[in-house]
C-alpha cells in the first residue's frame, strides 16, 4: 500500500514523527513513491515560481490624513486665533480715543488718569514705552503683539510733545503707535489736545480681522471634521 | 518563511493597534503585493484590487479584535474569506460548497505521461510550464486553490493555513495534496513527464 496521501505532507515536513518515519521507510524501498514525491516537489516549485502579478494602483486604503491637511489645519487654527486677537486689539485701540475724549482730560501732563489709560493702551496695543519710568506701562507693554506691527504708522523721529499736532497725535493713538520713544507724556498731551476737537477716521481694520478670524476658524473646523472622520 | 518575526513589524503592529493610522499603512504597504498576488489567483485580476483594498480597510477597522501575533496571517485570512465570498456570490447556486467533500487521499488518480518530455523538477524556468500551472490552478476548486497557494506561494505552515481558512488541519493536508496532484496531472497531460526521482 503506497502512502500517496502523505507524500505532500511529507514534502512539507508536516507529518507526525511516526508517520514521517513510516513514509521514509517506504520511500527507501519504493521507486514509484520516490517518483511521485519528486513530481510533487517539482509541481510545488513551479507553483512557487509563478510570476508575481502587480496591482495597477496602491491598495493601501487612505486612512491617515495627508500631511498637508494636518499642516493646513494647524495653520488655520493659529491664524484664526491671531486674527481674532488682532480684532480685539484693533477694536480696543480704535475705540480708545473716543472714550478718552468723552471724559475730562487732565491739564497736567503726567496726570494719573492719563498714565493709567496709557498703561492700559500699552497692554493691548503693545505701544512700547521702554524709556518711560512709569511702573504701569513697563510690565504690561513688554510683549510686542503683532497687532501693533500691522497697525503702526511709522514715525521714526518722534516730535517732542509740545510740537506734535493734534491730528498727528490722534493718529498715533488711533493706530497704536509702537514707536519706542513714545512716552506717557505723549499720550497725555495728545489726549488733551485731541479732546473734543477731532473724531478719528473710521478704521476698517477691526472688522477685516474679525472676518479673517471667522474664515480661518471655519477652515480649521471643516478640516478638523475631515481629519476625525478619516 | 516567517516574515512576521521582524521586530520592526511588531513595533508597527503595536502602534497600529493603538490607533496609529500611519503605522497601519506601513504594515499594509508591506503585505499589499502578496495579498494581491493571492487574490488575483483566487478571483482574477479585475476583482483582486477591490478585494485587497476592502480587506485592508476591514483589517484596520477590526484591528482591535485582532489578538494573534501574525499580522500577515490575519490579513491573508480576511483576503481569503473575501475572495471565497466573491466567488460564491458569482455562482448561480451559492449554497453549494466550492470544494466537494474529499475521498480517500491515497486514491487520488495520477495521470501517466503520454509522451516523454521535460521533467517536472526542471521546469521552473520554463514560461510555457508556468502558464500551464496558472491555468491548472484556475481549474481547481476555490478552497483547494486557496490552500495550495497559501502553502506553495506564501509559505504558510499547515497550522497557520488551518487558522487562515478556518478548517481542520486534516482538511488542509488533503487539499494541498489534491491540489498538487491535480496540477501535476495537467502538466503531465501537456507532455511533461514526472521526475524519475
Amino acid at each position: 500500500m503506497h502512502p500517496f496521501g502523505d507524500l505532500s505532507a511529507y514534502l512539507d515536513g508536516a507529518l507526525s514523527p511516526e508517520a514521517r518515519t513510516s513514509v521514509q521507510a517506504h520511500l527507501d524501498t519504493c521507486a514509484l513513491c520516490r517518483t511521485r514525491l519528486a513530481e510533487l516537489r517539482g509541481t510545488a516549485r513551479l507553483i512557487a515560481a509563478l510570476p508575481m502579478p502587480v496591482p495597477s494602483r496602491s491598495l493601501v486604503p487612505r486612512i491617515s490624513a495627508p500631511v498637508w491637511m494636518v499642516a493646513l489645519r494647524t495653520f488655520s487654527t493659529v491664524a484664526s486665533a491671531a486674527a481674532i486677537l488682532l480684532f480685539v486689539v484693533s477694536a480696543a485701540i480704535s475705540s480708545f480715543p473716543r472714550t478718552q475724549s468723552a471724559g475730562t482730560a487732565p491739564a497736567a501732563a503726567p496726570a494719573p488718569t492719563a498714565a493709567l489709560d496709557a498703561a492700559r493702551s500699552g497692554a493691548t496695543s503693545a505701544s512700547a514705552a521702554p524709556q518711560s519710568d512709569q511702573k504701569y506701562a513697563a510690565p504690561t507693554s513688554a510683549s510686542a503683539s503683532p497687532g501693533a506691527a500691522f497697525n503702526v504708522v511709522p514715525s521714526p523721529t518722534l516730535a517732542p510733545p509740545e510740537l506734535a499736532t493734534a491730528s498727528d497725535a490722534t493718529r498715533r493713538l488711533d493706530t497704536g503707535s509702537a514707536a519706542p520713544s513714545a512716552s506717557i507724556g505723549d499720550f497725555a498731551v495728545a489726549s488733551r489736545i485731541s479732546s473734543g476737537t477731532e473724531q478719528p477716521p473710521f478704521n476698517p481694520f477691526p472688522w477685516l480681522w474679525l472676518v479673517l478670524g471667522v474664515a480661518f476658524a471655519a477652515v480649521s473646523f471643516i478640516l478638523g471634521r475631515r481629519l476625525r472622520s478619516a | 518563511m516567517r516574515p512576521d518575526v521582524g521586530g520592526a513589524t511588531e513595533a508597527l503592529l503595536d502602534r497600529a493597534r493603538r490607533g496609529d493610522a500611519r503605522a497601519f499603512e506601513q504594515l499594509a504597504l508591506e503585505v499589499q503585493r502578496p495579498l494581491y498576488r493571492h487574490a488575483a489567483r483566487m478571483v482574477g485580476h479585475d476583482d483582486a484590487e477591490d478585494v485587497v483594498q476592502d480587506a485592508l480597510l476591514s483589517a484596520w477597522k477590526s484591528l482591535a479584535s485582532f489578538e494573534g501575533t501574525s499580522f500577515r496571517a490575519w490579513v491573508f485570512r480576511i483576503v481569503t474569506n473575501r475572495a471565497l465570498d466573491r466567488l460564491r456570490s458569482r455562482r448561480r447556486r451559492p449554497e453549494l460548497p466550492l470544494d466537494p467533500p474529499a475521498e480517500d487521499d491515497d486514491a487520488v488518480g495520477w495521470a501517466e505521461p503520454a509522451a516523454p518530455g521535460a521533467e517536472l523538477a526542471d521546469l521552473a524556468a520554463d514560461r510555457e510550464a508556468l502558464r500551464v500551472v496558472e491555468e491548472a490552478l484556475a481549474t481547481l476548486p476555490a478552497e483547494q486553490r486557496a490552500v495550495l497557494l497559501l502553502r506553495d506561494v506564501e509559505g504558510f505552515a499547515y497550522e497557520e493555513i488551518a487558522i487562515i481558512t478556518s478548517t481542520e488541519i486534516g482538511t488542509v493536508k488533503s487539499r494541498i495534496h489534491r491540489g498538487r496532484v491535480a496540477v501535476r496531472n495537467i502538466l503531465v497531460s501537456r507532455g511533461w513527464k514526472g521526475s524519475s526521482g
